[in-house]
């Protein structure tokens, strides 16, 4: 017999049924008989709260009068409030279940949000992927163009590949990776033939924290972010047994 | 436990037409420093970018079901991949170097908070139907969205949807937090994020759009929110802000009006609003907050339409549908009304003003954006991401009926894959893009990446095409958005275009000139200054013969068997009047390329319409330069 069966046995006792119905009425009603679900206690920080957003509004505190008329309408939608969860009106509102999953991914999320992330966490996250900050290789270069003057650099110097692929196209940025150096080799970019003279080939040097910090930081924060709501959410699910009827 | 998690929920229900999201522990990040930023002497590169991108904090982009944000908007610009509202995955194979978010100041987060309030708070019916239908799915939600457009068209929307201390309270939170998301994603010298928003003036449906586009960063930004129309019907209070705003803070921001094709002929009056007789007053001021105008965009390109210009074959791109009436169709076009919306006529009553009273209301440099409102700032035809996120590509989306207010005479393939703007710039930084567009030396594309020079001066001959012919210009010349003092003889001008090297070949170059005669008239021309082929395509009644069609509508492809990739030449005017107030700006046209409907046609298999565009010709448009005759 292992434990489950044992406990399964247990919570049919009916010695175990009272003790349970015990403890739920006393959690219900407490200690002085009013059950805790028909208690509405406005308490001093809530009052103070009433005053400061009149006072934010309205550029003054309220009177007397107004403080009561707020109080009143404060109980007046913690009665409704409380009424509409009893008629199970949140249940069939779409929009309140939307709102409520917002709220809880919203939970999910804060942490990072708050959290400044330090050099060594950033460092960790970029030597983890460091394809997804990898600099760019360089290439020094001189060209000339078969079709006549270009209005483009005859030579250039540790020029970036994206910089070269904004001016020469990508197929032109692509054939420079697999040149030849220091012979003048024909090469075709979007505007026709050339002759290039790779000069200097250098690889992406090593990504270095100090010079992208911020960048590194968006993309810890943007995937830790869906990370921490997927692990809120797991948590929560692994409570649930989900069952699914698909007819076909 | 849980009396604190239902007073939290409870304060967020009455916080919910305001936003709950905003989280103000959260660290702030600060404006990166621009010092160490390499300046060139003069313009080296033109730096591409949108200044015109929506995302879910725009009150219609989120109804149209967009759940993509800023964050995600800006990953994609600087060509990360991202995952599209609908599912797709995309990522720009040519990342863009700056970008301005401009989502509506008008109800901003706006239709977000009201599908995010709980229904039963919601007393107002109509703004509960609303609610009900942005949860019923993307069908309802483009339903919302269109009766709200026209409830703005209308002034019919409830009070309360524009309640000024809810949208306040909720526009500072969604404010502060985007400010946030942009500085962190501002990184000087690499990629430029501008803070902006869209101020969505209407005069009934007419649109007067402007987009706002600030220098600086959070410590000045912060200081102000954006500025909502809330029902007003002229910009005046829009100049005023920006007034206050520079004053403040010693900062910049300029305003940039577009889809003036939708404004019934109100963006570009003679008079000033509302019919008085202009004064050089108003027109200064206007220049002055007002230095750009969005000249081509997906819902349309306003540079010229063949009612005004009978004789430029060119003329009337992408104006099909667009030209039936003002924004939301809720008033009809007339011939009359072209005038005050298409540029090319704008730049001419601007010369005519300024003969008038000594001031030019419309002396504006142009750019191209997309206006997506899908947080993807794509302006290809290969990449086409729809005008919105009811129309991401899908099947069916060519012929679908484009619901603002009505679904009178629209349909999707009337929108264009959108522009671009490209900036000489001195360096990717905010300040140094921002001064270029003041200085006005930018211009629009239609898509394709051209790079286009333009020097205006006295005496450029056709040997300062060779050599550093840049530097030339800039020396003895002004670039485009500059003016031209008198000078001695006829002005020469250096023209060079280079195609998009990833893109097609170029058609031709053609100078456009406007100007005014002594009783105030004006008159415009094209001219056809370097075409490809100059040996077989030879002049024919003054015009260039077409250069040929190579597209293959089937396999959405073209080849640059025709065409030239390069073509410069300088041109003097020879028709040039001393005494003459004039502009002169370049239309760089390519030849004929596939259009998104095409594409889509081959990606899913359809059968198209014979009234659906599926080639054209892209061009490049570029900020004009002016020549002021001797006082």
């Amino acid at each position: 017999m292992n434990w489950r069966s044992a406990a399964a046995r247990v919570l049919r006792e009916p010695l175990v049924h009272f003790l349970l119905i015990g403890a739920l009425v006393f959690a219900i009603f407490g200690e002085d008989g009013a059950p805790l679900d028909r208690r509405i206690a406005i308490d001093s920080a809530q009052v103070e709260r009433l005053s400061a957003e009149f006072a934010q509004n309205f550029r003054r505190p309220p009177t007397r009068v107004e403080l009561d008329a707020l109080i009143a309408n404060a109980v007046r939608d913690e009665v409704y409030y409380r009424e509409a969860l009893r008629l199970g009106l949140d249940r069939d509102d779409l929009v309140v279940r939307r709102r409520m999953r917002l709220k809880m991914e919203g939970f999910a999320t804060t942490p990072v949000d708050l959290a400044a992330p330090s050099d060594i966490t950033l460092q960790v996250w970029l030597d983890k992927h460091p394809a997804r900050f990898a600099g760019e290789p360089t290439f020094s270069f001189d060209q000339r163009f078969g079709g006549g003057a270009l209005p483009l650099s005859a030579s250039l110097d540790d020029a970036p590949r994206s910089e070269i692929a904004a001016q020469f196209g990508e197929e032109f940025a692509a054939a420079l990776t697999g040149l030849p150096v220091g012979q003048w080799t024909p090469v075709t970019s979007g505007f026709g033939q050339h002759d290039v003279r790779l000069r200097e080939r250098r690889p992406a040097p090593p990504p270095r924290l100090a010079d992208i910090r911020q960048r590194v930081e968006n993309d810890w924060r943007a995937v830790q972010a869906q990370a921490s709501e997927e692990r809120a959410f797991r948590a929560l699910r692994d409570g649930y047994r989900v069952t699914v009827e698909r007819g076909l | 436990m849980r009396r604190i998690v239902l007073a939290t929920f409870a304060s967020c229900a009455a916080l919910a037409l305001t936003g709950c999201d905003g989280n103000p522990l959260a660290r702030k990040a600060e404006t990166r420093s621009e010092a160490g930023i390499a300046q060139a002497e003069f313009p080296q590169r033109v730096y591409w970018g949108d200044s015109h991108l929506h995302t879910s904090n725009s009150i219609d982009a989120f109804g149209f079901g967009v759940r993509l944000g800023p964050e995600e908007a800006l990953r994609f610009a600087r060509g990360e991949e991202v995952t599209s509202t609908l599912g797709l995955k995309a990522k720009l194979a040519r990342p863009l170097d700056w970008l301005a978010i401009t989502d509506h100041s008008d109800g901003l987060g706006a239709t977000k908070a009201l599908a995010d309030a709980p229904g039963f708070l919601i007393r107002d019916p109509q703004m509960k139907r609303w609610h009900d239908l942005l949860n019923a799915g993307p069908a309802g939600s483009q339903r919302a969205v269109a009766e709200i457009i026209d409830a703005v068209a209308r002034n019919n929307l409830p009070s309360a949807m524009m309640d000024p201390k809810e949208g306040k309270k909720r526009t500072r939170s969604i404010w502060d937090k985007h400010i946030d998301t942009v500085e962190r994603y501002n990184e000087p010298g690499k990629f430029t994020a501008f803070l902006g928003f869209e101020y969505t003036l209407m005069d009934g449906g007419k649109n007067l759009h402007r987009n706002v586009i600030f220098r600086d960063g959070r410590k000045q930004v912060a200081k102000v929110v954006p500025f909502a129309s809330l029902g007003t019907v002229i910009p005046d209070g829009l100049w005023r802000y920006m007034d206050a705003y520079e004053k403040a803070t010693g900062g910049q921001v300029l305003a940039i009006p577009h889809n003036s094709n939708l404004s019934n002929g109100l963006m570009f009056q003679m008079t000033e609003p509302g019919g008085g007789a202009m004064t050089a007053a108003y027109a200064r001021r206007r220049a002055a907050h007002e230095p750009l105008v969005e000249i081509t965009q997906i819902k349309g390109d306003s540079e010229a339409h063949p009612f005004l210009s009978p004789n430029d074959e060119f003329a009337g791109f992408g104006v099909t549908g667009w030209e039936l009436g003002d924004l939301a169709m809720a008033e009809g076009k007339s011939p009359d009304m072209f005038a005050g919306e298409y540029l090319r006529e704008a730049l001419k009553r601007g010369l005519t003003i300024h003969d008038r009273t000594g001031a030019n209301p419309y002396k504006f440099g142009v750019i191209g954006a997309t206006d997506s409102h899908t947080a993807l700032a794509t302006g290809d035809e290969a990449n086409f991401f729809g005008k919105h996120t009811g129309n991401e590509p899908q099947a069916g989306r060519i012929m679908q009926k484009q619901n603002l207010g009505t679904s009178e005479g629209r349909f999707g393939w009337h929108y264009l894959a959108g522009g671009y703007a490209g900036v000489w710039a001195v360096a990717n930084t905010r300040s140094a893009i921002f001064d270029a567009m003041m200085r006005r030396e930018v211009y629009a594309t239609t898509g394709p990446r051209m790079t286009v020079r333009f020097f205006g001066g006295w005496d450029f001959s056709g040997s300062d095409l060779s050599g550093d012919w840049v530097r030339a210009g800039y020396k003895r010349g002004v670039p485009m958005g500059g003016t031209m003092k008198a000078g001695q003889g006829r002005p020469s001008f250096i023209v060079s275009a280079l195609k998009d090297p990833d893109g097609a070949n170029l058609d031709r170059v053609q100078v456009v000139k406007g100007w005014t005669d002594k009783n105030g008239k004006s008159y415009e021309k094209v001219f056809d200054v370097v075409w490809s082929d100059p040996a077989t395509r030879r002049l024919s009644g003054g015009k260039v013969p077409p250069v040929g069609d190579t597209v293959s509508v089937a396999r959405a492809t073209y080849s640059n068997s025709i065409g030239a990739p390069q073509l410069a030449t300088v041109w003097s005017d020879p028709e040039f009047d001393a005494g003459q107030r004039a502009f002169y700006y370049l239309r760089v046209v390519e030849i004929p390329t596939p259009q998104w409907p095409a594409y889509d046609a081959l990606r899913y298999k359809l059968k198209l319409r014979p009234e659906v565009r599926v080639k054209a010709q892209e061009r490049a448009y570029t900020s004009p330069i002016w020549y002021d005759p001797p006082a």
